[in-house]
């Protein structure tokens, strides 16, 4: 009988390296918190770079049912909000013999710069 | 239209067909016809269990291992088989949520015959050449039908599996390292690897089932290819093993054991002898040369370590 509540159920989450973000891995049992950690170590990181873990308990996760997924289905008629709906200034800039500023330029900046 | 809540049981099948049909992956909390739900459970359960029983064999041999360098690989190789275990229980724990059961449950139906092991975990191992041919082409055979379900229509077993198989890689260049030096060794070295191969070769065979259910009986491929879960047919993955495997073989100086064994070129397929799939029966009833002891070995650990499960249950609030 104990064996029905022994295990709880834990999603994994992990980052390979301090600057990158967490991913989900996968979920697996364990009684308690610190067995989760260890046992997600032991599960899913043998062999690549890990620099941290999260393990969420599955019941403090609220997630969506087949009916609300319905609700991110997107109108395509939004390209204002993205660089999509700018496209013609690249025309437009070569006209003044100038590079447009994209998005891949625009994100080259944070580092030592050129 | 769309409101699940007040759609048939028809109509939840006819969106559900159509979501396969479009390549939508299927989740854990998704709707799914029964029959799904229950070939899923059928498939995951057994080959999440067959990864646990299929460490035993190799567990056997790291006391055994030539070297320290060999011990530590198959050390390693036995922790990721137990792994994959864990992974594929998950899954499969997840879809027999509706009936109540867990992996305790699916360790009984292991231990009553219920639940069956892969054929060849039901094997004996001799030498260090069987351990060698286990991970060059047990793991090779293992290969070929996992990557054959990675754009399974079930995500969770289709995520499983992208893990897996990534380490399936370091598996199978382990088996080589093996084979490679034993084929590159003395006279001796090299016999028993021919040995290794000679008994193996029917339970290879038979891992990938029976071309239909003619022959045992029953089969999943039908259901298994009808819902998306696996693309090939049984004899479709043993032709695609004998394509990879056949050339290194016999490469490497080994003789097929099938000495009538030959491509037909017109046809593009190999010509071979069957296996006895009567016996391939009674080895999946647990009557193989080891099912009972590794299923005693199984079930003596899971009896000795209920008091780490009990111990650890009493932090549980």
């Amino acid at each position: 009988m104990a064996e029905k509540t022994f295990y709880q159920e834990y999603e994994v989450f992990s980052k390979r390296t301090p600057s990158s973000a967490f991913q989900h891995q996968f979920s697996l049992l364990a009684p308690n918190e610190d067995m989760a950690l260890v046992m997600a170590q032991e599960n899913f990181m043998r062999r690549e770079p890990v620099a941290d873990i999260w393990i969420v308990n599955r019941k403090h996760i609220r997630a969506m049912d087949a009916e609300e997924k319905l609700t991110l289905g997107r109108l395509d008629n939004k390209q204002y909000r993205t660089t999509k709906g700018y496209g013609y200034l690249k025309k437009k800039w070569r006209h003044y013999e100038q590079q447009m500023l994209d998005e891949k330029e625009i994100l080259s900046w944070g580092g030592d710069g050129k | 239209m769309s409101n699940l809540t007040m759609m048939t049981e028809e109509e939840k099948l006819e969106q559900f067909v159509q979501r396969i049909e479009a390549g939508d992956k299927i989740e854990a909390d998704d709707w799914m016809p029964e029959e799904y739900r229950m070939a899923l459970i059928k498939l995951i359960s057994m080959h999440g269990i067959s990864e646990i029983m299929g460490a035993l064999p190799e567990k056997e041999w790291v006391p055994k291992a030539p070297s320290l360098h060999r011990k530590l690989g198959i050390m390693a190789k036995v922790q990721d088989e137990m792994g994959h275990g864990q992974l594929l229980l998950r899954v499969a724990e997840d879809l027999l949520k509706p009936y109540g059961k867990n992996r305790g449950d699916l360790m009984q139906d292991l231990f009553n015959g219920d639940l069956k092991f892969h054929n060849v975990f039901h094997m004996d191992t001799r030498t260090w050449g069987d351990a060698g041919l286990i991970g060059w082409l047990v793991d090779g055979a293992a290969i070929i039908t996992q990557t054959n379900m990675l754009g399974a229509s079930y995500g969770p077993y289709a995520r499983a599996l992208q893990r897996i198989c990534a380490e399936e890689v370091f598996h199978a260049q382990h088996g080589e390292a093996i084979i490679m030096a034993l084929a590159e060794g003395t006279e001796e070295q090299r016999a028993m690897v021919q040995d290794a191969l000679n008994r193996w070769w029917d339970a290879l065979l038979m891992f990938f089932g029976p071309a239909s259910k003619d022959t045992t009986g029953s089969s999943k491929q039908d259901v298994t290819i009808k819902y998306k879960i696996r693309t090939k047919t049984n004899e479709q993955l043993r032709q695609a093993f004998f394509d990879k495997y056949v050339p290194r073989i016999l490469s490497l100086g080994l003789k097929l054991p099938d000495p009538t064994m030959h491509y037909d070129e017109e046809n593009k397929v190999w010509v071979y002898q069957q296996p006895d799939w009567a016996e391939f029966k009674k080895i999946i009833k647990n009557q193989g040369p080891r099912s009972q002891e590794r299923l005693n070995l199984r079930r003596t650990s899971y009896e000795n370590n209920a008091w780490v499960r009990d111990a650890l249950a009493a932090t549980v609030s």
